[in-house]
C-alpha cells in the first residue's frame, strides 16, 4: 500500500472526529512542549553557571615573565615553599643532600645554561638571574619591578599560545606606571598596554561611553587609549573624555572609550588595577618605548574543565619555544587568577609567596573541582526536570492509547467495511499506527512551538536564562514519534486481528 | 475459461464452528454453480446457513471442507491477504445497515476501495473520477460531497452500491440489501440490480429472508440447514422497472 494513501486514510479518520483528536494532540503538545522548555531552563542554568565561573575569572590563566618561585628556593631556604614544577625533578637529590647542595645544583645549572649555545645566551632570559626589567626599573624606579619583570616572554609568545586548543582569549600585557595628563589635571595611574580582546577576558566590564581600541589601530600601534572609571574620573571629572586627548611621556594620545563594571564583585575604586588605571595597545607601548617583551600573558579557557590541561600546554610550548633543557627551570610561571590575586591581595610578598607555595593544590581544588561540581549539579538538574516533563510525554502516550484503543471499539464496523472492501490486516494495522503517529507528531510540532514560546517567555519576563538547542527539538519531535510508535501499535495489531465478519456485525 | 464454466463453482462446502465445545454446522455441504450474468437470490429463514455461504462466497471467510473454485481458481485456502486482493478486485459487498463510513462524504465512501488496490497505483485525480462516475450510475452525482447523515436511506445504499461497483468486480453480493428500507426505495435498489445484471452483465447473489425480493432474481435458492433444499429458476419473475413507472403513472410523485 503506498504510504501517501495510508497517510491519507489516517488523516481522513482523524478529521472525522475533531474533539478526540484535538484533546488527544493537547495531551502530546504538553508533553513534548514541557520536555522542551525544561531542557531550555537546564541548559540555560548550567550556561548561566560556566557564565559566573568564567567572569569570577575561574577560566583565568596568567603566564608571568620569570620564575619567582625558584627564587623563593633560592632566598628562603625551600622549607615551607613548594618547590616549583619544573624543580620537582631535583627533589630526590634536593632533599637528601640539603639546601646548600640545592643552592649548589642551582648554580651550576646557572653556569651551564649561560654557556649553552641551545639556550638563550642573553643574561636578561636567565631565570635564576633575580634582575628587574632595565628599563621599568629605571624608568620607575621603585619596588614595583618585581614579578613579572623579567624579560622573557615575547609577542610571538603569546602568537604561539592561541593556537593551544581549548583556548578562548589571549590577551598580551605590558604595565607601567604614568602620569596621565589632561590640561590642568593630572592622574598617576596603571598603564597597561593590552590587546583588544581583553575586555572579553574581563567579563564584569561594561563600555558606558565609547568603544575598546580595535584590530587596526592595533596593529599600527596607534596612540589611543581607553581609561578605566576612575582614573576618567580623575582627569576629566564629569566630562565625556571620548574623543578628548591626553598626555603621556609627552605624547598624546586620543581617549576612545570608557571602561567600568556594574558586577557587584569588582567595584571601581582609586587604587585599584582594573578601573584606576588606563589601556593602550601593547604595540604601541612596544613602539613608543622600544620594547620587545611582555611582562605577562593573560588566558582563558573556553571551559573552566580545561584550565588543568591548558597550564600545562602553555608550560611545555613555552619550555620549547625558550629552549629549555630538561633539567632547567621554567624562566616563566603559570598561574591562576586567584593565585595571582593572593600574590598580589596585600600580603607581604615573601608570606604571599609561601601561602601560594602551600596553597597550589587546594586552589586547583576550589576552582576547577567548584566548577566541574557545579557543572554537574546543573546537569542533575536538568536531568531531574527533564525527567519529570518526561512523565508528562509519557502520560501523553497513554494518552494517545487510551484514544486509540477506544477508536478500534468505536471503529470496529468501519475496520469491517474496510477489510470487505480489500483492506488487509497489515492496512489497517498501519493506518492506526498511522493515525497515532499524526497525533503524536502534531501534538509534538505544537508542542515544540509552545515550548519555545514558554522558554522564551521565561527568558523575558521571568529572566531565566533558558537555552535551546536544535538537538533538543528534533529530539523532541523524534521522542514524540516514538512515543506514537509504541503507543499507537497495541491498539493497531488489536484492530488489525478483529475478524472482517464478526467486526462487520459489530453493533 | 470456456464460455460456460461457472464464474463460481462451489463443491460439498462445510463449515463448522467451534463454539463452546459443541460445534456449530452452519453449512452441511453444499454444492452449487452460479455463471455469470446470474442473478440468484438465496433465500431461507435465519440459522439456515445462507450467511455463512454469502462469507464464503465474498471470501470473508473459508470453508472447512469443500472446494470453492472462483472463476476457475480454487480459492478456499488462500491467506488472508489473496482474500483481501479478491475482494478488492472481483467482489462488490452490499449489506443491510448501508456500513457507510460516518462523517465521511459519499464520494470519499465511494473511493474506499481504490485505496487499497494495491497492484495499481491510482492518482487521487483519477480515484476521485471514478467514484463520480460510480455515483453517477447510480443517479447520486449531485449528493457527492453529502455526508452519509445527509441522505435518506434508500440514497446511502446506492453510495454502498456504488462502492461496491468501483472495482469492476464480476460479483455483487447483496446481504439484505433492502432490509433497512421501505418498499418503495427497495424496489428502486431492486431496480438497480437488475439494470446491473442486464448492462453490465453482473454476476449477483443476493440473500433475503423476504420472498418478494427474491423474486426479483432470476434464479431462487432456498437453504434450510446448512444444506440447499431447493434451487430453480425464477418463474414468475419481478421486474422493478415496470412496478416504478406504474407507481409513477399512478401518483406523479417525486423521486429521490
Amino acid at each position: 500500500m503506498p504510504t501517501r494513501s495510508s497517510l491519507a486514510i489516517a488523516f481522513r479518520a482523524l478529521r472525522r472526529n475533531r474533539l478526540q483528536t484535538s484533546l488527544t494532540i493537547i495531551g502530546m503538545t504538553i508533553g513534548v512542549a514541557a520536555v522542551l522548555a525544561m531542557i531550555a531552563i537546564g541548559t540555560g542554568a548550567e550556561a548561566a553557571i560556566e557564565d559566573q565561573i568564567r567572569a569570577a575569572g575561574m577560566n583565568l590563566i596568567v603566564v608571568t615573565a620569570g620564575n619567582y618561585k625558584v627564587k623563593a628556593t633560592d632566598d628562603f631556604g625551600g622549607g615551607a615553599v613548594e618547590p616549583s614544577a619544573a624543580l620537582r625533578r631535583h627533589d630526590d637529590v634536593a632533599q637528601s643532600s640539603g639546601a646548600c647542595e640545592k643552592i649548589s645544583v642551582v648554580c651550576a645549572t646557572r653556569v651551564m645554561s649561560f654557556f649553552s649555545p641551545t639556550l638563550l645566551a642573553h643574561p636578561e632570559d636567565d631565570p635564576m638571574e633575580k634582575h628587574d626589567h632595565p628599563t621599568a626599573r629605571q624608568r620607575l624606579g621603585d619596588s614595583e619591578a618585581g614579578l613579572g619583570s623579567a624579560a622573557t616572554l615575547t609577542a610571538e609568545d603569546a602568537e604561539a599560545i592561541r593556537g593551544i586548543r581549548g583556548v578562548q582569549y589571549v590577551a598580551e600585557g605590558l604595565h607601567q606606571n604614568v602620569h596621565v595628563k589632561a590640561g590642568d589635571k593630572r592622574w598617576f595611574t596603571r598603564l597597561n598596554g593590552t590587546d583588544l580582546h581583553l575586555p572579553l577576558i574581563r567579563r564584569a566590564w561594561t563600555i558606558p561611553s565609547g568603544r575598546f581600541f580595535n584590530a587596526g589601530e592595533q596593529s599600527r600601534a596607534e596612540q589611543v587609549i581607553v581609561l578605566g572609571s576612575v582614573a576618567a574620573q580623575r582627569v576629566f571629572s564629569d566630562k565625556n573624555p571620548v574623543g578628548r586627548d591626553v598626555t603621556i611621556w609627552n605624547q598624546p594620545f586620543r581617549v576612545v572609550g570608557v571602561v567600568t563594571t556594574t558586577s557587584w564583585m569588582v567595584a571601581p575604586a582609586p587604587g585599584d588595577d582594573q578601573f584606576d588605571a588606563v589601556y593602550m595597545p601593547f604595540s604601541t607601548v612596544h613602539r613608543l618605548l622600544n620594547l620587545a617583551k611582555l611582562n605577562d600573558i593573560t588566558i582563558t579557557a573556553a571551559s573552566t574543565g580545561e584550565v588543568s590541561p591548558i597550564m600545562s600546554e602553555v608550560t611545555r610550548l613555552l619550555r620549547v619555544r625558550h629552549g629549555i633543557g630538561d633539567e632547567k627551570p621554567d624562566d616563566f610561571t603559570v598561574t591562576t587568577q586567584a593565585r595571582q590575586a593572593l600574590a598580589r591581595g596585600g600580603l607581604r610578598p615573601d608570606v604571599a609567596r609561601a601561602v601560594v607555595g602551600n596553597v597550589s593544590g587546594l586552589e586547583k581544588v576550589t576552582l576547577e573541582q567548584l566548577g566541574k561540581t557545579l557543572d554537574r549539579a546543573t546537569r542533575t538538574m536538568t536531568a531531574l526536570l527533564a525527567g519529570i516533563a518526561a512523565v508528562s510525554l509519557l502520560v501523553g502516550g497513554i494518552g494517545i492509547m487510551n484514544i486509540m484503543l477506544l477508536s478500534v471499539t468505536e471503529r470496529t464496523r468501519e475496520i469491517g467495511v474496510r477489510r470487505a472492501v480489500g483492506a488487509r490486516a497489515r492496512d489497517v494495522r498501519s493506518q492506526f499506527v498511522l493515525e497515532a503517529v499524526v497525533l503524536s507528531v502534531t501534538g509534538g510540532v505544537i508542542g515544540v512551538i509552545v515550548g519555545l514560546a514558554a522558554a522564551q517567555g521565561l527568558s523575558r519576563y521571568l529572566h531565566w536564562s533558558t537555552t535551546i538547542s536544535p538537538v533538543a527539538v528534533i529530539l523532541s519531535v523524534g521522542v514524540a514519534a516514538a512515543v506514537g510508535i509504541f503507543f499507537g501499535w497495541y491498539p493497531a495489531k488489536q484492530a488489525a486481528r478483529l475478524d472482517p465478519i464478526q467486526s462487520l456485525r459489530y453493533e | 475459461m470456456s464460455a460456460d464454466a461457472a464464474l463460481i463453482a462451489v463443491h460439498d462446502i462445510t463449515k463448522i464452528y467451534a463454539m463452546e465445545g459443541a460445534p456449530v454446522h452452519a453449512l452441511r455441504g453444499v454444492t452449487i454453480d452460479i455463471h455469470r450474468g446470474e442473478f440468484v437470490a438465496v433465500v431461507g429463514p435465519s440459522g439456515s446457513g445462507k450467511s455463512t455461504f454469502m462469507h464464503i462466497l465474498g471470501c470473508l471467510d473459508r470453508p472447512t471442507g469443500g472446494r470453492y473454485l472462483l472463476d476457475g481458481r480454487d480459492v478456499s485456502h488462500l491467506p488472508d491477504d489473496d482474500l483481501s486482493a479478491i475482494r478488492n478486485r472481483q467482489i462488490g459487498f452490499v449489506f443491510q445497515g448501508f456500513n457507510l463510513l460516518a462523517r465521511t462524504s459519499a464520494v470519499e465512501n465511494v473511493e474506499l476501495p481504490l485505496l487499497y488496490a494495491h497492484d495499481s497505483r491510482i492518482s487521487p485525480g483519477e480515484r476521485r473520477r471514478r467514484a463520480m462516475t460510480a455515483l453517477a450510475a447510480v443517479g447520486l452525482e449531485n449528493r457527492a460531497e453529502h455526508h452519509p447523515n445527509q441522505l435518506s436511506g434508500g440514497q446511502q445504499q446506492r453510495v454502498a452500491i456504488a462502492r461496491a461497483l468501483l472495482n469492476d468486480p464480476a460479483i455483487l453480493l447483496a446481504d439484505e440489501p433492502t432490509g433497512n428500507l421501505d418498499s418503495r426505495t427497495s424496489v428502486e435498489v431492486m431496480d438497480i440490480f437488475q439494470r446491473l445484471k442486464k448492462e453490465r452483465g453482473i454476476t449477483i447473489v443476493l440473500i433475503t429472508h423476504e420472498p418478494q425480493v427474491a423474486e426479483y432474481g432470476s434464479r431462487i435458492v432456498r437453504f434450510k440447514d446448512g444444506r440447499v433444499v431447493s434451487d430453480h429458476p425464477n418463474s414468475s419473475r419481478r421486474t422493478a422497472a415496470e412496478e416504478l413507472a406504474a407507481v409513477a403513472l399512478g401518483a406523479a410523485e417525486d423521486q429521490a
